[in-house]
């Protein structure tokens, strides 16, 4: 649309500028919408084909010299709406631009500032909003999936408001965070979990969903040290800068509706061996047990008809086609001194295993008003309140899945009596789903207010106070019909968590050009932050209840109380200066000082510089000359970040918790040795980047080559036992992360019909753990298969390498790997990590008339899942209480049987040997093998939209100005070797250390929805 | 002039600035000491104390009883959790959960009563009469007696570490002692405590001068130092304080803290044991990962073996489960660390080996009649200490004492199965044997 009005105005200059014959002098002035001069507004002029850009001076004036009587002209400045006009001789022409808030294709919001795109010599990728619209998920970050390179997003699970994986270039650390920084309309959020209601080992929420993503307006992510460095301690993991949506000055009010209506069910279900299958596999293992064991067959105690046993399928109870619905209504505006963007939503969804939901209110206001030419007032503010019923998963045996899927297939649902039955640890699904009754409620208020005082055009001071406060309350009861409440008498919690982060900044910014023909133009700020982040959790317990239908803690019979409480505080100075010569050469530094009260009192403060250079080469005529590039731009940059989120408050300290009680009376114990040294982790980027557009900008594409290697690593180095210490946090250790990314943009067709877009990125990441103090083995409770090792990457698997089933003895045979014929601990070994060596996505957008359509596929590469379904359902019977897939049908029987799934024994004898039937599922293997290792790749057709805009002579007697009607699917299709339910999946995603499970968690969805969007 | 003026207020600006900032940045938590003030006067010096006695709770609770029955006969694994499969099929690596929790819980006490030896002589506070100081100092080195005790008939000998850690320093150069060695501490530690502490008529959850005796007899019975065994024995048996409850199950049934009982450690609503459920079904909203054996079930539940100790089951068929730890409403089970019925059978065993055959039967029969059985029948020493340890496996079968039993007695090979000695003792922790140079790991792991 925009390229026909260009074309449009190109096609009536050159019918104007016919008319014209002698030299001719075309001047004026461009002026901001209170009449101050704009000195560096670039105009464009366009004549005969041939461009030719002039800069105004520092009085905003202009001058050119035309054979013409008038020319057409673009004229731009950053931060401004463009604006076309026609110069016309003799005349004066005057310019007014106006201030946008709308973020426009070459300027975008970088820390602190907003700068033009052209000259940028950090790498930043923007993602708009009309990019990750409309999509069936609650939190901005689920939304950036395959959407920008250099990120990877895995959602956790299905649980809708669930926990999501969010990594930009990979894992920086161990044991700090490895979490972006979120910044919204300049507030840092939060993006910890609250919800302290334990759920097995999934991380409990995703708290970027108390953010309608119907108010973003774009987001920003900046990824290497030069675009990082001015959060300095805070900016390692990368920074996602999200602006909402705000009104425009001048413009009349717009009203915006959206809804949608979406359904979802599982992509795949469950597959369970039928009742005789399982009594089949029992009985045949416990005969084998008897013969290993030097024992007659006839001694093994059998399971009596396996072939007349019942079969109860309990998983598809868990499954329903689960409702998501979205409202969205804003108004947005503004008069000569005021914008305004209000904004109401409304989301609720389901999760396709029962009970769980979520739903979320939002209510935004952004409002900035001029209280005079030179002060400006501003703020945006975002309430919402999220309501989720959650349940156990995972590794917790009495969560709903685990109840559903482990129980022996043959074991009835129900005792005679009718009561619900339980089998070994398991509690009873239809009781859990009937009777769970767990709810967290979040309160979160987002806001900031700002103050903007222009001493000069140039020079600005802004002081901007933010506030992120988010209180959940939690109410948990457990009544007598479920496992947790059946001992007890019914057990209930109650708990309110608040996390609170307070900041405030002042940021002085200049911004000039001068020399001859603006060839001089500097960008530079100094500016400070205070930081004040404030845990705290108050919680009460009760047992012993009188009825399941009282539920509150207070009419317990025996109740306890707890409470904690932690404060962090940070002091930051910084300061960035970017130069720009003759719009071809720019040179960017920023150095910025924090001090965080985390750390040892010798090392609280911790410098990051940053470096920075970009070369529009595209701008030198030599360039120029080859015709071939529209743009082409290189870009370096080095710097320094640093990481101190995920540690505790007061890790540098050495304490003695109390708390430690014995006969009710108060005990003290040791709990953390001093560390008085503890300082900042620091990464050390270096990004080259090459940015370019051919084919008339048809094809544009942004390539970037990355080496980070972060150092002095806050790791808890372990120490040994007799210390009466497990660890020591200590800057120890280095990780590296070095990548390339490759971002693609076509303008594959453009008719005046039809058009067809394509954006294409994809990245590559190689992670390595550099430096160690030794081996850290964790996760899957207890069974460490997760293990940290110099030399390899993070979230790397250890597991006992299977070479074969001899076919001869059914055996499972390992690798021995340190040669010495026994199968010990030491033969453990790292057979795959849990990272994707590749991500990307493509997305094809096709417009025909009023139909749009857009197909998004989404991948990823090379990372491994360890399927713990297959584990614990593949046992061999070692499992007294648990069922089997039908995968453990395929065991070897008879000599000869080829086959990856060893004899069925429960045999312990001799467990060191190898080919021995006590480590086919038991012995020192303890079933740790790598047959239950899968590949993890997937591509999957993420959304796939077709949209309908009716057309406006319908409409427009409503006062309609656009109404668009659209169907969507969502996961429609997946394409995997992956032999579980879903490969999208992240099982014990509460430590960033056991990444890469599946181990009953609830599948991703597939969804169908229609929705409709309105513009008033 | 005006210039000077200026910069004192430059320089006066940014020193207030700079000194605020240092005030800012310090944060100090509203729930912890910092150690260097974590026992300076009576307050912190008993909470010091009770801080040891809970992280005996800490290891004893779950823990140490299960790493002393599932390894053996009476107890087998039922539920999901791989370290206890592990240790059910005594195919233990060096990184099972329960014994490195174990290992670091017995340490995590050793090391508070290390820091309340250290630092006790030296609080200063009126209000600490001499004989509480004794108390508290003659309590740490019994907690820590128990504490190398317990990782003796574990892991073997260990490294002895006597000193608090204030610092990694002082972990340096200490190496694994031999198993006589790590004993030898135990014996100086208890001849330490036991003039340190009181004796009164009704403790049964603190250290007290019996309690030390009563340890002392069990260590002379693992060191095979008969005389003192029998000695020790005797002097607790013969204390009035002390003597068995009948029936059977009321020393586990509330009230506790009965005559039975020479050391328990209590638990209360606030403090819960959780341990019974790893024992109940989930249809009592348990786990059930632990679960009596069937031959178990068979001798504690025939009137001629297990007598009333048949109350230690419940349940029938397929679903029997152990009842010793049963408070599933409060979690108030005591962690049973000494009973009165074991004085009697180390006596017993004591005098069988001194070939004291009649003094023998005589302290186990009076066990096996408070269990409402009849007399023993055996007669020979090899009957009758084969006699004894049944008796220990079927009086103490949810305690920690079967598998170290036959390992002392050398009769895991015999009994379990186990021939491959070097699986008679726990691996050391691998994150250990990976981050401390002094450390030997034990033979075959």
């Amino acid at each position: 649309m925009y390229l026909h009005i260009q074309k449009l105005l190109l096609l009536l200059s050159l019918i104007v500028s016919t008319q014209v014959s002698a030299q001719k002098n075309i001047s004026g002035k461009v002026l901001d919408e209170s009449g101050n001069p704009l000195a560096g507004a670039v105009i464009k002029i366009a004549k005969l084909g041939r461009a030719q850009n002039i800069i105004t001076s520092n009085d905003g004036s202009f001058s050119l010299i035309t054979e013409y009587d008038s020319v057409n002209a673009i004229i731009t400045y950053t931060g401004f709406d463009e604006f076309s006009t026609l110069l016309f001789q003799k005349t004066i022409n005057t310019i007014q631009l106006q201030k946008t808030n709308k973020v426009l294709d070459d300027v975008i919001v970088t820390g602190y500032s907003v700068q033009n795109k052209r000259f940028i010599a950090g790498s930043i990728t923007t993602v708009k909003a009309s990019e990750i619209k409309d999509i069936p998920a609650p939190g901005i970050n689920q939304l950036l999936q395959g959407k920008a390179a250099g990120v990877q997003v895995t959602a956790n699970s299905g649980v809708a408001g669930g926990g999501v994986t969010f990594r930009i270039r990979g894992n920086n650390s161990i044991n700090a965070s490895v979490e972006p920084l979120y910044i919204i309309d300049g507030v840092f959020i939060s993006s910890n979990n609250l919800i302290s209601t334990g759920l097995g080992s999934q991380q409990q929420s995703n708290p970027l969903a108390d953010i309608n993503p119907s108010d973003i307006e774009t987001i920003q992510i900046l990824k290497d040290a030069n675009a990082t460095a001015i959060y300095g301690s805070l900016g390692a993991n990368g920074v996602v800068l999200i602006t909402t949506k705000r009104g425009r000055l001048n413009s009349k009010a717009k009203i915006q509706f959206n809804t949608y209506q979406a359904w979802s069910t599982p992509t795949n279900k469950y597959l369970l061996a039928t009742g005789p299958e399982t009594a089949l596999l029992t009985n045949e293992s416990r005969i084998n047990t008897a013969i290993d064991n030097g024992l007659p067959a006839s001694s093994a105690v059998l399971i009596p008809n396996p072939e007349q046993q019942p079969t109860f399928l309990r998983t598809d109870d868990l499954f329903r086609t689960a409702r998501t619905s979205n409202y969205d209504i804003s108004a947005q505006g503004g008069t000569d001194k005021s914008t305004y963007f209000l904004a109401f939503g409304y989301y609720d969804q389901e999760s396709i295993v029962k009970p769980t939901n979520f739903n979320r209110y939002n209510l935004r206001f952004n409002y900035v008003n001029y209280l005079s030419k030179k002060l400006k007032l501003g703020n945006s503010i975002n309430i919402s309140r999220t309501f989720r019923n959650v349940s156990s998963n995972d590794n917790n045996p009495q969560g709903v899945i685990n109840s559903a899927l482990f129980p022996r297939s043959y074991l009835p649902v129900y005792n005679p009596d009718g009561t619900y039955a339980r089998y070994g640890s398991f509690d009873n699904h239809l009781a859990l789903i009937e009777h769970l009754n767990n709810k967290a409620e979040s309160w979160r208020t987002i806001g900031n207010i700002y103050l903007e005082y222009s001493f000069l055009p140039e020079l600005k001071l802004k002081s901007s106070w933010s506030v992120d406060n988010t209180s959940v309350y939690e109410n948990n009861y457990s009544n007598t019909l479920i496992a947790a409440g059946l001992a007890n008498n019914g057990s209930a919690s109650s708990s309110e968590s608040k996390s609170l982060i307070l900041t405030n900044e002042q940021i002085l910014t200049y911004i000039k050009s001068f020399g001859g023909s603006r060839k001089h133009n500097i960008n530079a700020l100094v500016g400070n932050t205070i930081n004040t982040v404030l845990n705290q959790n108050t919680s009460a317990s009760g047992t012993g209840f009188a009825s399941n239908d009282l539920t509150a803690v207070s009419v317990a019979s025996v109740r306890t109380g707890s409470s904690s409480r932690s404060v962090a505080k940070l002091i930051s100075f910084f300061g960035k200066a970017s130069y720009t010569y003759d719009n071809k050469y720019t040179f960017d530094a920023s150095l910025r000082a924090d001090a965080s009260s985390r750390f040892g009192v010798n090392k609280r403060w911790g410098y990051f510089p940053s470096g920075g250079f970009t070369w529009r080469a595209g701008q030198e005529s030599f360039i120029q000359k080859l015709n071939v590039f529209d743009e082409l731009k290189f870009r370096v940059s080095v710097g320094l970040s640093g990481n101190q989120n995920g540690i505790g408050s007061y890790a540098a300290l050495g304490l003695w918790n109390s708390g430690n009680n014995y006969l009710d009376q108060p005990g003290n114990a040791p709990t953390q040795l001093a560390n008085p040294d503890l300082t900042w982790e620091t990464t050390r980027q270096t990004d080259i980047g090459l940015e370019f557009s051919i084919l008339n900008n048809r094809l544009t594409a942004i390539i970037d080559y990355y080496n980070k290697y972060t150092y002095d690593l806050l790791l808890n180095v372990p120490v040994p036992y007799r210390s009466g210490f497990a660890s020591y946090l200590q800057n120890f250790g280095a990780v590296s992360n070095k990548g390339v990314e490759l971002t693609l943009k076509f303008v594959n067709l453009e008719r005046k019909a039809f058009s067809w877009t394509s954006d294409f990125n994809i990245s590559y990441n190689k992670n390595k753990i550099e430096k160690l103090a030794s081996d850290i083995a964790l996760g899957a409770s207890g069974r460490n298969i997760s293990i940290l090792r110099q030399g390899f990457p993070v979230n790397s698997f250890q597991l006992y390498k299977q070479l074969y089933v001899d076919p001869n003895t059914g055996n499972a045979v390992y690798e021995d790997v340190n040669g010495d014929g026994i199968i010990t601990a030491a033969d453990r070994q790292i057979v795959g990590d849990a990272l994707p060596r590749i991500t990307g996505g493509l997305t094809n957008n096709f417009q025909y008339k009023d139909f749009d359509l857009s197909v998004f596929v989404y991948f990823q590469e090379g990372n491994k899942i360890m399927n713990m379904n297959d584990f614990f359902l593949v046992h061999g019977n070692t499992q007294a209480n648990i069922g089997f897939l039908p995968r453990q049908l395929k065991r070897w029987q008879q000599k000869g049987d080829i086959t990856d799934i060893p004899r069925l024994t429960t045999f312990s004898g001799n467990p060191s040997a190898n080919n021995s039937s006590a480590n086919n599922y038991g012995g020192n293997v303890a079933n740790l093998s790598s047959r239950y290792l899968e590949d993890g790749s997937f591509i999957r057709l993420r959304t796939i939209t077709l949209g309908y805009n009716f057309p406006r002579n319908w409409i427009s007697k409503w006062n309609i100005s656009g109404v668009r009607a659209y169907i969507q699917a969502t996961n429609l299709f997946t394409i995997t070797k992956y032999n579980g339910l879903d490969p999208e999946v992240n099982s014990q995603s509460n430590n960033q250390n056991t990444t890469g499970y599946d181990w009953a968690t609830v599948p991703q969805p597939k969804t169908i929805q229609v929705g409709i969007n309105v513009n008033f | 002039m005006k210039y000077t003026i200026h910069r004192y207020f430059y320089i006066a600006t940014l020193f207030i600035a700079f000194s605020s900032c240092k005030k800012y940045l310090n944060e100090i938590p509203n729930n912890s000491l910092a150690s260097t003030n974590a026992i300076t006067d009576i307050g912190t010096a008993r909470a010091a104390i009770t801080g040891a006695y809970d992280a005996v709770q800490g290891y004893y609770a779950g823990n140490y009883p299960t790493i002393g029955t599932i390894t053996a006969d009476n107890v087998i694994f039922n539920g999901t959790l791989s370290q206890y499969l592990q240790l059910d099929q005594n195919a233990i690596p060096a990184d099972n959960v329960t014994t490195v929790a174990t290992y670091q819980g017995i340490y995590r006490a050793i090391n508070l009563a290390n820091s309340i030896i250290a630092a006790l002589p030296d609080v200063k506070d009126a209000r600490l009469t001499a004989a509480e100081r004794d108390r508290i100092i003659g309590e740490a080195y019994f907690i820590r007696a128990l504490g190398y005790f317990d990782l003796g008939r574990g892991w073997g000998g260990v490294q002895l570490q006597l000193q608090p850690t204030a610092d990694l320093s002082v972990l340096k150069g200490i190496k694994r002692s031999t198993l006589a060695q790590t004993y030898d501490q135990v014996l100086a530690d208890l001849t330490k405590a036991e003039p340190l502490l009181p004796d009164d008529a009704s403790t049964r959850n603190r250290a007290q001068k019996s309690v030390v005796r009563a340890l002392r007899a069990r260590l002379h019975l693992y060191r095979q130092q008969w005389a003192e065994a029998e000695s020790y024995a005797t002097q607790v048996i013969a204390n009035a304080k002390y003597a068995l409850v009948t029936p059977y199950r009321s020393f586990f049934t509330s009230p506790f803290l009965t005559t039975e009982s020479v050391f328990e450690l209590t638990f209360s609503a606030n403090d819960r044991n959780t341990f019974w459920n790893l024992w109940y079904p989930s249809s009592f909203g348990g786990q059930y990962t632990l679960k009596p054996s069937n031959p178990f079930v068979t001798k504690v539940t025939n009137p001629l073996i297990g007598g009333t100790r048949n109350a230690l089951v419940a349940g029938t068929g397929n679903n029997v489960y152990g009842v010793l730890y049963n408070t599933t409403t409060t979690g108030v089970d005591p962690s049973y660390i000494i009973r009165i019925a074991e004085l009697y059978l180390i006596r017993a065993e004591a005098r069988a080996k001194q070939n004291n055959l009649a003094g023998a039967l005589a302290d186990l029969d009076v066990v096996r009649r408070r269990a409402g059985l009849a007399n023993s029948t055996a007669v020979t020493q090899a009957q009758i200490l084969l006699a004894i340890e049944e008796e220990r496996s079927i009086e103490f079968a949810f305690e920690p004492h079967r598998w170290f039993d036959l390992v002392r007695t050398e009769r895991a090979g015999d009994v379990l199965g186990i021939t491959d000695r070097k699986r008679w003792l726990f691996p050391i922790p691998l994150s250990d044997v990976l981050s401390d140079p002094d450390v030997e790991q034990n033979p075959g792991y």
